[in-house]
């Protein structure tokens, strides 16, 4: 064998597949195109699918497939109030535990097939009944006690005890009778696959592992069919990746924005940029003692933490405003409490309680509460003793948290504190926190319309039973009884103001003595081509956001596309030029290898 | 020509043109040799792999963190529900039990179902593990024929302006950070000038018949092909270049240029061969590499394969998942090795010899 013409094959053969790559990137965009009588709505995604069972489901993209694929009896409205859905009115009993829906007539499941209460029955039912389920979504479906039909437009739910806003704001995904009686085990994680036959906007009809997801349009949806042909979810795992696809057109709708990608999108002629109210919070939990349900003490907090006045010193030294505008760049409101102030109703702005950042209030209150300053400036704990040096935790993968640990560190620096800042890798950083070995650590959640569950986090029943941090269900081991009382009563409140008066009350529990301190509600950063899409209806309806809409897509059903103008790909001139690249290099490929020919016979 | 360069992979010259001259020897004892050969190194691999196998479990056991969290994110779950998933992921077991099915589910075969995608392991690497072959098995063939020719080319020609470029550029990229690479290459090839797609394997839009999918799929793999091919094609050109340069200064060569060979030759019938000798290690490694080998450039481009799959598992930790990847990329190079060293056997006669 002679290696030399080894050698040259296989260069032949690689000049050959680059050529042949060239040559693909030319034609590929013009076979793209042919097939591309549909209107596609592309949406960037980078989160992995775990079931499409709607009652396994635990993900946001699952979420957001659910919604479309199936419906609720009560729909959320645009300012998350509720509005008829599959219902199409609702009573509650006096007592609170039976609860009567009218169901719409005409409604079908998307193979054709009529949606009638028989459906919801049977839904209701595999809560109740079917034992996996049940125990999935234990916290709702054990407080069911029947589901029946007793004609085709009538669905009777009964109730253990009362619980008007988990009834009307739960959401229970109505699946067709039809069809799921037929699987062995509903429960499954694979029991329905795509092509998914539900009776919503979209339903989903295929599914590539982490490449896309595929949604199409219920023609036959009774609420009108949706202005798009299709929803497709497109894996972009790098987020820049996603903002340089949106910028040349290639993806619609991109979300999860940090500033410097929502400045580079706003000059984009094509692009429409919504920095709206978002629903998640920024905290610092505060150690201030971990206990069990039995009073057990574990962890290793500090105790100058267990004192409200330090807590509240802490609170009052820090400047909320200073973080949105440098942290988030203005992409965010100043916390108060538990609820976003995008939940208006919920929402509890502070009132006269209002702590003002003021450096100087802070070390008053830690003067008289007897924590002087030693001969080093570092305060101790009363009668002399530990000094207060706290540990500070914040995700190591978080740039945001780090500016504000530098920002935070400084204010509390001048209080007399020593702050020792640790970046710590999330997994762990939550294993210490639910160990209770920790001092100051950043939590945040984003919060769902209905308060109840993230109050929930806050009441005695949550707290461990065991010291080990396995039980992860309380926030922060606080434990209240006016607090439990007040959240008692708010779950089985039918009025929502009165309801509202309870949850803001239990809010201002929280704020005065925090265990917690809440920095910021974060914005919901997102933009889409608006050469592509209009008309999409926001969630709240004034000025709220396209993703991360709760309970019903509005702004994908509502979505129309746009006359098409420029794609946004690459220019004519650009097309000239590769094309003209490609001959040159050809011709000098072929140039050289018929020199090389020549000379290599001259040479034999 | 100078007289060969120091070596820069440790061979001494006069060995490695020792080792040639008893090629021809006559080949004596070669089935008994070869056995035991054989025998010493299969059972080499074959420690390598248990501990491996054993290893993996608890090396995943060291990333702390709750999967649960990852699995609830964003929600608050009862501590039933969160004990109910517990149950159904197998994490209430004694670890001592979870090590028992872990180790005997990888020898029958069976590994596990994925925490976050609530599949089976297996499936997921079937599914997978095309899309890793078609990237890195391209990248590394490119990167191996550009790397080896531009390295005979420049090693032939020491010193001169042809070397220094390619070596310069070759490095230069060699040290680029794939990640910030990938990101150069997305911002000109598919933001400017709107060439290529930055994202996944195929479109959505493209029809399912055999040509268009071909064609979409070679469209998406040219931008990770490039960033991969240039990131490590310099590591293969380094490693021939040197390799050549042992060889510049030898005897045969000097008797090929006394035949009257013309210099073009000399290096391609005379030179080359013998140079490439030390590198099928490296070849054989690449391949062994050729299933973990693209771990980041999976990422920036979204490309659905294995690495990506290992780099998503990390952050719940799905250790199922991370345990079976691990596996795998480890026997890949540990089998790749072996090939490496049987096949060194037939092609490098000092092994004969001292085996």
């Amino acid at each position: 064998m002679n290696p030399h013409a080894l050698m040259r094959r296989c260069l032949s053969a690689a000049a050959a597949l680059m050529l042949s790559a060239g040559a693909l990137a030319v034609t590929a965009p013009a076979a793209a195109q042919a097939d591309d009588d549909k209107n596609t709505l592309l949406i960037a995604t980078d989160q992995e699918v775990d079931t499409f069972n709607p009652f396994k489901r635990r993900f946001v993209i699952t979420y957001n497939t659910s919604i479309m694929t199936y419906e609720t009896l009560v729909r959320m409205g645009t300012d998350y109030e509720p509005v008829p859905g599959l219902a199409t009115e609702w009573v509650e009993s006096a007592d609170g535990l039976e609860w009567t829906f009218t169901i719409r007539e005409g409604a079908k499941w998307s193979d054709g097939e009529p949606l009638t209460a028989q459906d919801v029955a049977y839904t209701y039912n595999l809560m109740i009944e079917n034992e996996d389920i049940r125990t999935w979504n234990i916290d709702f479906a054990g407080n069911l006690v029947s589901a029946v039909a007793p004609d085709d437009t009538t669905f009777v739910l009964t109730l253990a005890a009362p619980a008007p806003a988990e009834v009307l704001t739960r959401e229970v995904f109505i699946v067709p009778e039809h069809i799921w009686s037929e699987y062995p085990d509903p429960s499954a994680d694979d029991a329905n696959q795509p092509p998914l036959v539900g009776s919503g906007p979209f339903q989903v009809t295929e599914y590539q592992t982490d490449e896309f997801v595929r949604l199409a349009a219920n023609e036959g949806y009774w609420d009108g069919a949706p202005g798009f042909d299709e929803i497709v979810y497109d894996y972009y795992s790098e987020a820049d990746a996603a903002v340089a696809a949106l910028e040349a057109g290639e993806v619609d709708v991109v979300s999860g924005l940090n500033p410097a990608q929502m400045d580079a999108l706003e000059k984009q002629d094509h692009v429409t940029v919504n920095d709206a109210q978002g629903r998640r919070y920024v905290s610092l939990t505060l150690n201030h003692g971990t206990v069990t349900q039995d009073g057990t003490e574990f962890g290793d907090g500090h105790p100058a933490l267990k004192d409200p006045v330090v807590r509240n010193a802490l609170h009052t030294a820090i400047d909320k405003q200073a973080l949105v505008d440098t942290v988030l760049d203005g992409s965010g409101t100043p916390a108060t409490s538990l609820i976003p102030s995008i939940f208006a109703q919920y929402h509890w702005d502070g009132g006269d309680q209002l702590v003002q950042f003021d450096i100087d209030e802070a070390n008053r209150m830690l003067d008289e509460a007897g924590y002087e300053r030693g001969d080093d400036g570092i305060r101790t704990m009363p009668g002399g003793g530990d000094k207060l040096s706290f540990r500070f935790y914040h995700h190591a993968d978080n740039i945001a948290y780090a500016t504000i640990v530098q920002f935070v560190t400084e204010w509390w620096t001048e209080l007399g504190i020593e702050v020792t800042p640790e970046p710590i890798e999330q997994g762990t950083l939550n294993d210490l926190a639910y160990l209770g070995e920790f001092d100051i650590a950043f939590s945040g959640w984003g919060v769902g319309p209905n308060p109840t569950e993230q109050l929930g986090m806050h009441t005695c029943a949550v707290l461990p039973t065991l010291t080990d941090g396995s039980e992860r269900s309380s926030e922060n081991s606080y434990c209240n009884t006016e607090y439990d009382a007040l959240h008692e009563q708010q779950k089985v409140e039918s009025d929502p103001d009165a309801r509202a008066e309870l949850v803001k009350r239990q809010q201002e529990l929280l704020y005065t003595e925090a265990p917690v301190i809440w920095l910021y509600y974060q914005n919901t950063t997102e933009a889409y081509n608006h050469d592509k899409i209009g008309g999409m209806q926001t969630q709240p309806s004034e000025g709220g956001m396209i993703t991360g809409q709760q309970g019903y897509a509005w702004a994908y059903v509502s979505a129309q596309p746009q006359a098409a103008g420029d794609d946004g790909g690459a220019p004519m001139w650009v097309w000239i030029a590769v094309g003209a690249a490609v001959v040159v290099v050809a011709a000098a490929a072929a140039w050289f290898v018929l020199q090389r020919r020549k000379t290599a016979d001259e040479r034999e | 020509m100078t007289e060969g360069s120091p070596a820069a992979d440790g061979v001494p010259i006069g060995a490695s043109s020792a080792g040639r001259a008893a090629m021809r020897a006559p080949e004596k004892r070669i089935s008994s040799g070869f056995g035991r050969y054989l025998a010493k190194h299969v059972g080499g691999a074959a420690v390598s792999l248990l501990l491996v196998l054993f290893s993996s479990f608890f090396i995943f056991r060291l990333i702390a963190g709750d999967p649960i969290d990852q699995l609830t994110r964003e929600r608050p779950v009862s501590p039933e529900e969160r004990a109910a998933m517990r149950a159904e992921l197998g994490l209430d077991q004694p670890m001592w039990q979870q090590f028992w099915d872990y180790i005997t589910g990888t020898l029958t075969g069976d590994l596990g179902e994925s925490f976050q995608y609530r599949r089976p392991i297996f499936e997921l690497i079937v599914e997978r593990l095309p899309a890793t072959l078609l990237l890195s098995g391209t990248g590394m063939v490119l990167a191996v024929v550009l790397g080896f020719w531009i390295g005979t080319r420049a090693g032939w020609k020491q010193g001169s302006r042809f070397d220094k470029g390619q070596v310069a550029t070759g490095l230069l990229l060699y040290s680029a950070p794939t990640f910030w690479l990938g990101m150069i290459v997305i911002l000109v090839f598919a933001r400017y000038l709107g060439l290529f797609p930055v994202n996944g394997m195929r479109s959505p839009s493209t029809p399912p018949d055999f040509w268009s999918q071909a064609v979409d799929i070679g469209h998406h793999l040219v931008l990770p092909v490039l960033t991969y091919t240039a990131v490590v094609y310099a590591g293969y050109l380094m490693i021939m270049r040197s390799s050549l340069l042992d060889e510049i200064g030898s005897d045969y060569l000097t008797t090929a240029r006394a035949k009257g060979l013309r210099d073009d030759e000399v290096r391609r019938r005379h030179a080359v061969p013998n140079a490439l000798l030390p590198t099928v290690t490296l070849v054989f490694l690449a391949l062994g590499g050729v299933v973990n080998g693209s771990i980041v450039t999976e990422t920036v481009f979204s490309w659905p394969g294995l690495g990506s799959l290992f780099v998503q598992s990390i952050f719940y930790p799905d250790r199922p998942v991370l345990q079976a990847l691990f596996v795998l990329f480890s026997a890949s190079t540990i089998l790749a090795v072996l090939c490496a060293e049987i096949l060194y056997w037939f092609i490098d006669p000092r092994i004969r010899r001292s085996g």
